[in-house]
């Protein structure tokens, strides 16, 4: 669809601008080894990118460097080429491209992808990241917001059910950062994310209370892992919530109207 | 009855193109559940194609006396009967792979594919027709079990029946096993994939559209 100048890669190139000051803080502590792994990845999404495009006649879009940007920041570490070649395969295509490219799937292609990878090698272990690449997360969802590629109440709905356990003394300090990273690269997804008002509280509620219960229920869960593991439920009920959102809206209208 | 198709198609079609698991999605449980190894891949196909084509056979031998209003009971009844016979004997000789089985042999009794076959063909064909359409089904839904089966142990443990293939890194060899293989998404995603595959090589399995999207104006649409 597009109206103006709103198309699919002027939302794409707004979210990878939101984006940047994580990304390169996040290059900048990495150093060479996370510009490598980013190439990577960046190559492996690109190849099916294009196989996609010549089998299918399906443009390519510049939203496979969001995925690739999520995907070389929270994907297990220490997984040898095969498997991450593996990981990010079964992402994009089954998470993205069998749907007909970025706009149309369900699931965040990353989400699957690190969820994928970590469920499938269980003994990797998880990232750890540098607290300013936390911080980062900050600007990125403000200037996300700012530009209007990210839902404003799903990033308030989160962060008031976060300052809830926090202020009811639950023991969240440990995932705090990932929280924030996850939240800007996964959940805040314009495409997987709940489209409707009420939907996007929600959704936004909705992973900030399963952000808490795995980090007080979940014995051995790095912060990372915990973080994706909500992201992932709360992309899969979001298309829920939004019905939710229109089934009261109506008993609304109906209450009201007759 | 020169309209009937020859014997030998009656037996060919279910293999692959009317595969009753890929193309009518049948039995999809059972295939999920007992595909994490060979062995109990193999045991289940056995045990669902015996009890697939005795059934046929019974049933058909007394189509003519079943009263319509009480057939249903009447094909479970027999279903039933032979699929306890067949666990009888899985528990007696091949105890260990029974235990791995755990209920599903039971379930064959409510496996939709041989409800479907006994309601749908042995109740209005000869018994020797009917037995090779149950045997044709149920070789066609041993073919993905087995494939499925070979495909999750390999890339899950390494072994194709309990023979080390893949040498993994805990014994000395270079293959991480991938341990979500043994979980049950992805057995979904394994038959999702085969169906995609079957359908993209055989295109007049591919089913109807339940919408036509409307004209968005978007290049190239």
């Amino acid at each position: 669809m597009t109206r103006g100048l709103w198309d699919r890669e002027m939302v794409a190139m707004l979210l990878l601008l939101a984006l940047m000051p994580m990304a390169l803080t996040w290059l900048w502590f990495g150093g060479a080894e996370a510009v490598g792994r980013l190439l990577f990845v960046l190559l492996i999404s690109g190849l099916w990118h294009v196989i996609f495009m010549l089998a299918r006649a399906q443009p390519p879009s510049f939203a496979g460097a969001l995925t690739g940007l999520a995907v070389a920041m929270l994907a297990p570490q220490e997984l040898s080429l095969l498997q991450l070649v593996l990981g990010i395969s079964f992402g994009s295509v089954m998470a993205e491209l069998i749907f007909g490219g970025w706009g149309r799937n369900v699931l965040n292609p990353a989400t699957v992808t690190i969820a994928f990878l970590g469920f499938g090698f269980p003994a990797a272990p998880w990232p750890d990241f540098a607290l300013p690449v936390a911080w980062a997360a900050i600007p990125a969802l403000a200037l996300g917001m700012l530009l209007g590629v990210m839902s404003a109440r799903l990033i308030a709905g989160a962060l008031a059910v976060i300052l809830i356990a926090w202020l009811a003394d639950l023991p969240i300090a440990p995932v705090l950062p990932a929280f924030g990273v996850v939240l800007a690269l996964l959940v805040t997804d314009p495409v997987t994310s709940a489209s409707t008002r009420t939907g996007g509280w929600l959704n936004g509620a909705l992973y900030g209370a399963l952000v808490t219960l795995f980090a007080f229920g979940w014995g051995h869960g790095a912060p990372v892992q915990v973080a994706v593991s909500a992201a992932l439920l709360a992309s899969l009920a979001a298309p829920l919530l939004d019905e939710i959102a229109i089934a009261l809206w109506t008993a609304r209208r109906r209450r009201r109207h007759g | 009855m020169s309209s009937q198709p020859r014997l030998w198609t009656t037996f060919t079609e279910p293999l692959i193109r009317q595969n009753p698991v890929t193309l009518q999605i049948l039995g999809i449980c059972s295939a999920l559940a007992v595909t994490t190894s060979v062995a109990t891949a193999l045991t289940m196909s056995a045990s669902l194609t015996a009890v697939l084509v005795m059934s046929a056979g019974i049933i058909s031998v007394i189509r003519n006396h079943i009263p319509s209003s009480i057939r249903l009971i009447v094909q479970i009844v027999i279903v039933a009967s032979l699929v306890i016979v067949i666990d009888q004997l899985l528990q007696a000789y091949l105890f260990e792979i029974s235990q791995r089985l755990s209920v599903f042999v039971s379930l064959i009794t409510t496996n939709c594919l041989v409800l479907g076959r006994t309601e749908s063909f042995a109740r209005h064909n000869p018994p020797g027709r009917a037995m090779i359409d149950a045997l044709g089904n149920g070789l066609g839904y041993s073919l993905v079990l087995i494939l499925i089966g070979s495909l999750r142990e390999l890339f899950g443990a390494g072994t194709l029946l309990d023979w080390q293939l893949l040498p993994t890194v805990d014994q000395g060899g270079w293959f991480t096993p991938l341990n979500l293989m043994l979980l049950a998404p992805s057995g979904f995603f394994l038959l999702g994939g085969l169906v995609w595959a079957i359908r993209s090589l055989l295109p007049e399995q591919v089913e109807a559209g339940e919408f036509t999207p409307p004209e968005t104006g978007e290049d190239g649409a």
